[in-house]
C-alpha cells in the first residue's frame, strides 16, 4: 500500500506502461534514440512481440520477428512490450559494479557515471533484462542525427549523461535523468502516441502510476528475480472472449 | 558563444532558454515547457530557437512537429500541441500528442546523404543513371523550351503536370502549386483530390448513397468524415480494412481512451492478424475482397431480426420510396397518382394506400412489402435491399468470407443493438475493383441501423483538412479563370503510348513517385520512357528520377513555407525552419523560374504567406465561417482548430443530405445501369476462386502499409532501417503456403504473375491467412537502392478500371491495388 508521504520527501520515481495501448511502433524507442544521441545499432528501449502477459525480456535483436503472433490462424494472441532498464530498486548491476559506476540515486533512478565506468561489463552479465549496451568502438550516427542537441547533465557531481557516449562505457535508459530533475516527462512518455507510457511518483497516493500499480494491477517483469523493477506493467484484459 | 542567426533574424523564432527575443513570441504558444538544455545549462541552451509546425505526411496523421535549431541546423524534433479552442474561441478536444518513429526520423530525411542536392540533366540514356550537374537557370530554361515547343506541337494539353499526395500541404503538395502551373499554362493535370491511384473507389460509393453528383453545389463529388475525436462517441468501432494501430498510431490512442473510459468494444475486420486485430475485442478473418458479402450478411440479419432502426429510416433514408419493377428505377407519382407533382411514392400503411412522398397525409409509409401502384407491383427500396440481402445468411456468408457463421451473427447482433456504432474503413478497401461497392454497403448497413449523421456513427476514413471549404482552391487552381485539363493517372499510359484521349508528350512530376507506387508498373516505366521529355522534382533520387531527363532537388518539409490542414480540423502553419540544403528549391520557387521564362511569371510572384492569405481569405468579406475571425497572428502562433459545427465535427448532421431525394440513398438509382443500385456482394475483378486464372496464381497478393515508412519516403532513413528487418523487404507468407512451396523462413522467393515479377525474403508468419500474401509497398526499386532482392510489388499489380464510378466525375476508378493474384516460389 502507499504511504502517505510528505511534500519534500524524495519521490521514488517508476513508469508505468500499459499494455493495453502499447501497440508495438517504436516511437518511444526512437524518440529515445533522438533524445540520448544513440548511436546507429544502440537501443536502449526496444520493443518486444510476445504473447499477452508473457513476462520475458529476451534480448533478441531489434527487428527480429516483429509482428509475428503467436498462435495458428485464426486463433492468434500478439502483443507488445516495451523493455529498457528496469531501474530496479535491488539491483544486480550496481551490486557487481567493482566500481561503483552504477548507482542508484534516492529517487530511484539507476544511472551509470560515465567518468568511473571501466568497461569491465559486469553490469551486462548481471543484467536479468538485457538492457544495456557497451560501446565497443567510436559511435557512429545517424547522418544529421541529433548532433548539438542537449548536453553534458552531472547529478551530484557525476556524469551521468553526454550526448556522446566515449568508447569503453556501458550507457542504457536514464529514465532521461535531466529532463525529469527539471520537472519534464521522460522523453518517450511525452512522445508515446497513444499514451500508453505515465510515469510519476508512486509514493504519492493520488498519483497516476501510484493508482495503476496499487489498483490497476500492474505488474513486474520477472518479479520472481527479486530484482524489483521500478518499471511496472499493466497486463493486457480480455474483455471479450475470441470467437474465432 | 555562437547566435543561431535564424533565431534573432528569422521571422518566428523563439529563444529556448537564455535570451528570448521578445518580438518574436509567436511561436512560443504551444511551447509550455522549456527545453532540457535549461537543465544543462549550456552553450547550446542560449543558441536553441524552438518552431512548431506540421509534418504534411501522406499518412494522414497530420501530426504538430516542435522542430529545435541550433545555428541553422535542426538537432531535435518532438510533439507539438495543438490548440484547445476554435478560432471563435469554442474548447476543442484535446488533440496531442501526435508523433511517430516517422516524424522523429525526420532530421535524418532532411540531412540524408540521400538528397539530390543539384538539379541534374541526363548524359545517357534514359534510366542509365548518368547525369551531369547544371544550374538552375540552365534546367528551367530547358523546361520552358520543351514545354513551349511541346504545347506548340501537340497541343496544350500535351504537357502534364503531375503533383501527388508526397506531401498533403496546400502549396506544395496534393492541392498545390503543380495545379497552378498547369492551369496557367493550359496543361493537363492529375487529379487534385490525390485519390487516383488508390484512394476513389470508397469515396465514389460515399457519393453513390450520399451526394448528387449532378448537383453543381457539390462540385461532382466530395469526401467527408467524422472528426477522429467524435470516435470517443461511439458505443462500438469497427475498423474494417483499417489498421489504424500502424498506419495512423496518434489515431488509435482515441480508441483507446473510447475503449477505457466508456467500454467502446473495437472489432477489427482484415484479412491479416494487424497490430490493430490484435489489439481489438473481437477480429473478423475475413477473405480479401470478399468484405461486401460479409456486410449483406449483417443487413439481412438486421432484418431479418427486426433490429433496423424503422423511424430513421422513414425520416432519413429512401428505404420506403417504391420502386418500379419494370425499370429498377422510383415509381414517380406524377405517372401513378392522378394529379400528383414529381415525387416519389410511398405506401402509407396507416390508410393502405399509395401517396407522393411529399403528401402532407402520409402518416407511416410502409418500410417493407410490395403494393400495386400504376398498374405493378412495386416494392419499398427496403424490400429490394432485403430481398437482395435474404439469401446471405451465415452460413452463406461464411462460405463467401470465410468468417465463421457464430461471428456474422454476434456482429450482427451488436450492429443491431448497440447505438451509436462507428465504421473506420481504410484505404486498403478503396484498393479492390469493387471498392466503391463496399463503401456503399458499409452506408447502408449504417443507415438502416441509423448511424448516419450522428455523433459517434458515420463510416469515416478520413476528415477535413482539404475537404473544407475554408480554402479558396478554386482561385489558387485557376488564377486565369481558366482550369487545367484533367488527365488522371489511370489515363496516363494511353495518353502516352496511344495518343488517348489526347496525346501527353512532356511531363514534371513532383511529389510523386509515379514510376514506383503506379499499378501496373511495367506498363507505367515503359510509357514514361516514351515521353519525350520528363522531369522530376524531389529530394532523393527516386525510382521516378531514375528515368527523368532531368532531375530537380526539391526540399523537405523543414526548408520551406507551408500550411497543413489534413484529416483534422486544425491549421498548422509551417513555417520555413531552415534555410534549404545544398541547392534545393521549393517546388513553387522551381516553378515561378519556368513560369517566368514561360511568360507567365505574374502567377507566381508573391511569397507562401501572401499565397495562404489569399487561399484563406484572411481578413475578407467571403471569408469562410469555419476560418471566420481568424487572424494571421493567430494562424502563425498555434495549431488552431477551424470553426466547426457540431464539435467535434460530423458530416450531415442537420440530415440534409446532398442527394437528389435529400435523404440517404442507399437504394442507387443511377447505378442501375450496372446492376449496382443494391449492395449485391460481387467477387473481385482478378482475386477469386472463380477467376480462370486462380489455378495458376492461387494467392492473393497484398501490398498493404508499414508503420516504417509512408508509401515510398523514409525507406533509406537509419533508425527506420535498423526496426524493420534491417531495411531488407519481405513477404509474408503462411507456413501452410510455404510449406509445400519448400519455403522456409528467410529464403528468397519469387513472387510473379502475367504482368510482372518482384525477388523479396520469404518472412513466414501465421498472422496472413493462408491463400493470402503480403508485401509492404512503398520500398525502393532504383538504380542504387534494392529494398526488395529486386522489383516492388507494383509489378504485379494492375490498372483495371471500375466503370460503374464514372457516375461520380471526381472519382473515377483507381487502381485495385490488392485486386491481384500470384504465385511463389523458391527463387
Amino acid at each position: 500500500m502507499a504511504k502517505k508521504k510528505e511534500p519534500t520527501a524524495t519521490p521514488h520515481r517508476v513508469m508505468v506502461i500499459d499494455t493495453n495501448r502499447c501497440v508495438g511502433c517504436w516511437t518511444c524507442a526512437v524518440a529515445c534514440k533522438e533524445v540520448n544521441n544513440e548511436p546507429l545499432g544502440f537501443w536502449w528501449n526496444r520493443i518486444l512481440t510476445t504473447a499477452p502477459n508473457e513476462s520475458t525480456a529476451a534480448a533478441a535483436p531489434a527487428s527480429e520477428n516483429i509482428d509475428v503472433p503467436r498462435g495458428e490462424y485464426p486463433n492468434l494472441e500478439m502483443a507488445y512490450l516495451p523493455v529498457a532498464c528496469q531501474h530496479c530498486t535491488d539491483a544486480p548491476c550496481v551490486k557487481v559494479c567493482p566500481v561503483q559506476a552504477t548507482f542508484r540515486r534516492d529517487d530511484g533512478t539507476i544511472l551509470v557515471d560515465y567518468e568511473r565506468c571501466i568497461g569491465c561489463r559486469y553490469c551486462m552479465a548481471a543484467c536479468p533484462y538485457g538492457v544495456r549496451i557497451f560501446n565497443w568502438g567510436d559511435a557512429s550516427y545517424a547522418p544529421g542525427g541529433t548532433v548539438g542537441y542537449g548536453a553534458d547533465y552531472r547529478s551530484d557531481g557525476r556524469l551521468v549523461f553526454t550526448p556522446e557516449r566515449p568508447k569503453g562505457v556501458v550507457e542504457k535508459c536514464t529514465f532521461c535523468v535531466e529532463r525529469i530533475d527539471v520537472g519534464q516527462q521522460p522523453f518517450c512518455v511525452e512522445s508515446c502516441p497513444v499514451g500508453a507510457r505515465v510515469f510519476g511518483d508512486i509514493d504519492d497516493p493520488g498519483s497516476e502510476v501510484s493508482q495503476l500499480v496499487n489498483e490497476g494491477g500492474a505488474v513486474q517483469l520477472h518479479p520472481e528475480l527479486g530484482t524489483g523493477p521500478n518499471v511496472y506493467y499493466v497486463p493486457v484484459r480480455k474483455r471479450v472472449p475470441r470467437e474465432s | 558563444m555562437s547566435v543561431s542567426r535564424r533565431g534573432f533574424l528569422g521571422a518566428g523564432a523563439v529563444v529556448v532558454g537564455g535570451v528570448v527575443a521578445a518580438d518574436r513570441l509567436r511561436f512560443l504558444g504551444p511551447l509550455t515547457t522549456p527545453g532540457p538544455q535549461d537543465a544543462a545549462g549550456s552553450a547550446a541552451a542560449a543558441t536553441a530557437a524552438v518552431y512548431r509546425t506540421g509534418h504534411s505526411n501522406n499518412c494522414d496523421g497530420a501530426c504538430g512537429h516542435l522542430v529545435h535549431v541550433v545555428d541553422g541546423r535542426v538537432t531535435m524534433i518532438g510533439p507539438a500541441q495543438f490548440a484547445t479552442t476554435t478560432i471563435s474561441g469554442a474548447p476543442a478536444p484535446t488533440f496531442h500528442p501526435r508523433i511517430c518513429a516517422r516524424g522523429l526520423s525526420q532530421i535524418s530525411n532532411t540531412y540524408s546523404p540521400d538528397r539530390i542536392k543539384y538539379p541534374y540533366k541526363r548524359v545517357g540514356p534514359r534510366g542509365s543513371g548518368k547525369w551531369q550537374r547544371i544550374s538552375w537557370d540552365e534546367a528551367t530554361s530547358l523546361i520552358a523550351e520543351k514545354f513551349t515547343a511541346t504545347q506548340a506541337q501537340y497541343g496544350k494539353t500535351s504537357v502534364w503536370i503531375a503533383p501527388y499526395t508526397g506531401s498533403l500541404s496546400l502549396i506544395e503538395g496534393v492541392v498545390g502549386a503543380g495545379f497552378r502551373f498547369a492551369s496557367v499554362i493550359g496543361a493537363s493535370a492529375g487529379d487534385s483530390q490525390g485519390d487516383n491511384q488508390g484512394d476513389s473507389a470508397t469515396p465514389a460509393g460515399w457519393n453513390y448513397v450520399l451526394v448528387d453528383p449532378e448537383n453543381p453545389d457539390n462540385g461532382g463529388g466530395f469526401f467527408d468524415g467524422h472528426e477522429s475525436v467524435d470516435f470517443l462517441n461511439a458505443k462500438a468501432i469497427v475498423f474494417w480494412a483499417n489498421n489504424v494501430a500502424e498506419t495512423s498510431i496518434p489515431d488509435w490512442r482515441i480508441m483507446c481512451d473510447a475503449r477505457d473510459r466508456n467500454g467502446t468494444q473495437l472489432i477489427s475486420v482484415d484479412p491479416r492478424f494487424t497490430p490493430t486485430s490484435a489489439a481489438c475485442d473481437r477480429w473478423l478473418p475475413i477473405r480479401p475482397g470478399s468484405d461486401t458479402a460479409l456486410i449483406d450478411g449483417l443487413i439481412n440479419y438486421v432484418i431479418t431480426h427486426k433490429l433496423y432502426d424503422a423511424d430513421y429510416i422513414r425520416s432519413y433514408t429512401v428505404g420506403p420510396y417504391l420502386v418500379d419493377p419494370r425499370t429498377k428505377k422510383w415509381l414517380r407519382a406524377d405517372a401513378v397518382i392522378p394529379g400528383a407533382k414529381p415525387d416519389y411514392v410511398v405506401y402509407d400503411e396507416s390508410d393502405g394506400t399509395i401517396k407522393a412522398a411529399g403528401d402532407p397525409s402520409v402518416r407511416t409509409p410502409a418500410i417493407l412489402g410490395t403494393y400495386p401502384a400504376g398498374g405493378v407491383s412495386a416494392g419499398t427500396a427496403m424490400q429490394a435491399l432485403a430481398d437482395m440481402a435474404r439469401r446471405y445468411t451465415p452460413a452463406y456468408v461464411e462460405k463467401l468470407t470465410d468468417v465463421p457463421a457464430a461471428q456474422v451473427v454476434s456482429l450482427g447482433q451488436l450492429w443491431g443493438t448497440v447505438k451509436p456504432f462507428a465504421v473506420r474503413v481504410g484505404f486498403g478497401l478503396s484498393h479492390w475493383y469493387h471498392g466503391d461497392l463496399h463503401m456503399q454497403a458499409l452506408l447502408t448497413l449504417q443507415a438502416i441501423t441509423g448511424n448516419i449523421g450522428v455523433h459517434g456513427g458515420g463510416v469515416t476514413t478520413f476528415a477535413g483538412g482539404l475537404t473544407t471549404t475554408a480554402f479558396d482552391l478554386f482561385n489558387w487552381w485557376n488564377p486565369t479563370g481558366t482550369p487545367y485539363t484533367v488527365l488522371e493517372p489511370m489515363q496516363f499510359c494511353d495518353a502516352v503510348t496511344k495518343g488517348e484521349p489526347y496525346p501527353v508528350r512532356a511531363a514534371w512530376f513532383m511529389v510523386d513517385n509515379f514510376a514506383q507506387q503506379m499499378a501496373d508498373r511495367n506498363r507505367v516505366v515503359k510509357a514514361m520512357k516514351q515521353l519525350d521529355f520528363c522531369v522530376v522534382s524531389d529530394y532523393v533520387l527516386s525510382a521516378t528520377a531514375d528515368i527523368a531527363d532531368l532531375v530537380l532537388p526539391a526540399c523537405t518539409y523543414l526548408e520551406k513555407t507551408d500550411l497543413l490542414s489534413s484529416n483534422n480540423f486544425y491549421l498548422q502553419y509551417m513555417p520555413k525552419i531552415v534555410d534549404p540544403l545544398f541547392e534545393s528549391k521549393s517546388d513553387l520557387d522551381a516553378i515561378r523560374m519556368v513560369a517566368e521564362k514561360m511568360g507567365v511569371g505574374q502567377y507566381f510572384d508573391k511569397t507562401p504567406d501572401e499565397y495562404l492569405k489569399q487561399l484563406l481569405r484572411l481578413g475578407r468579406a467571403e471569408v469562410d465561417p469555419t476560418v471566420d475571425g481568424l487572424t494571421w497572428e493567430r494562424l502563425t502562433s498555434e495549431a488552431v482548430h477551424l470553426n466547426t459545427d457540431p464539435m467535434p465535427y460530423v458530416p450531415f448532421f442537420d440530415k440534409q443530405f446532398r442527394t437528389k431525394s435529400g435523404k440517404i440513398e442507399f437504394y442507387v438509382e443511377m447505378l442501375v445501369p450496372y446492376g449496382q443500385q443494391v449492395c449485391e456482394h460481387q467477387e473481385p475483378i482478378e482475386a477469386s476462386p472463380h477467376n480462370p486464372l486462380y489455378k495458376k496464381y492461387p494467392l492473393v497478393f497484398l501490398s498493404t502499409h508499414t508503420r516504417f515508412r509512408t508509401h515510398s519516403q523514409y525507406v533509406n532513413l537509419p533508425w527506420l532501417k535498423e526496426i524493420n528487418n534491417g531495411g531488407n523487404g519481405f513477404l509474408e507468407i503462411n507456413p501452410k503456403d510455404a510449406g509445400p512451396r519448400g519455403i522456409r523462413d528467410g529464403d528468397v522467393v519469387r513472387v510473379f504473375n502475367d504482368r510482372g515479377e518482384m525477388k523479396v525474403y520469404a518472412r513466414l508468419t501465421e498472422a496472413i491467412k493462408p491463400g493470402v500474401v503480403n508485401c509492404y509497398q512503398g520500398g525502393w526499386d532504383t538504380i542504387k537502392v534494392k529494398h526488395y532482392v529486386a522489383g516492388h510489388p507494383n509489378n504485379l499489380t494492375h490498372q483495371i478500371a471500375n466503370p460503374a464510378q464514372s457516375v461520380i466525375p471526381n472519382f473515377p476508378s483507381n487502381a485495385a491495388y490488392f485486386d491481384c493474384l500470384a504465385q511463389v516460389e523458391r527463387a
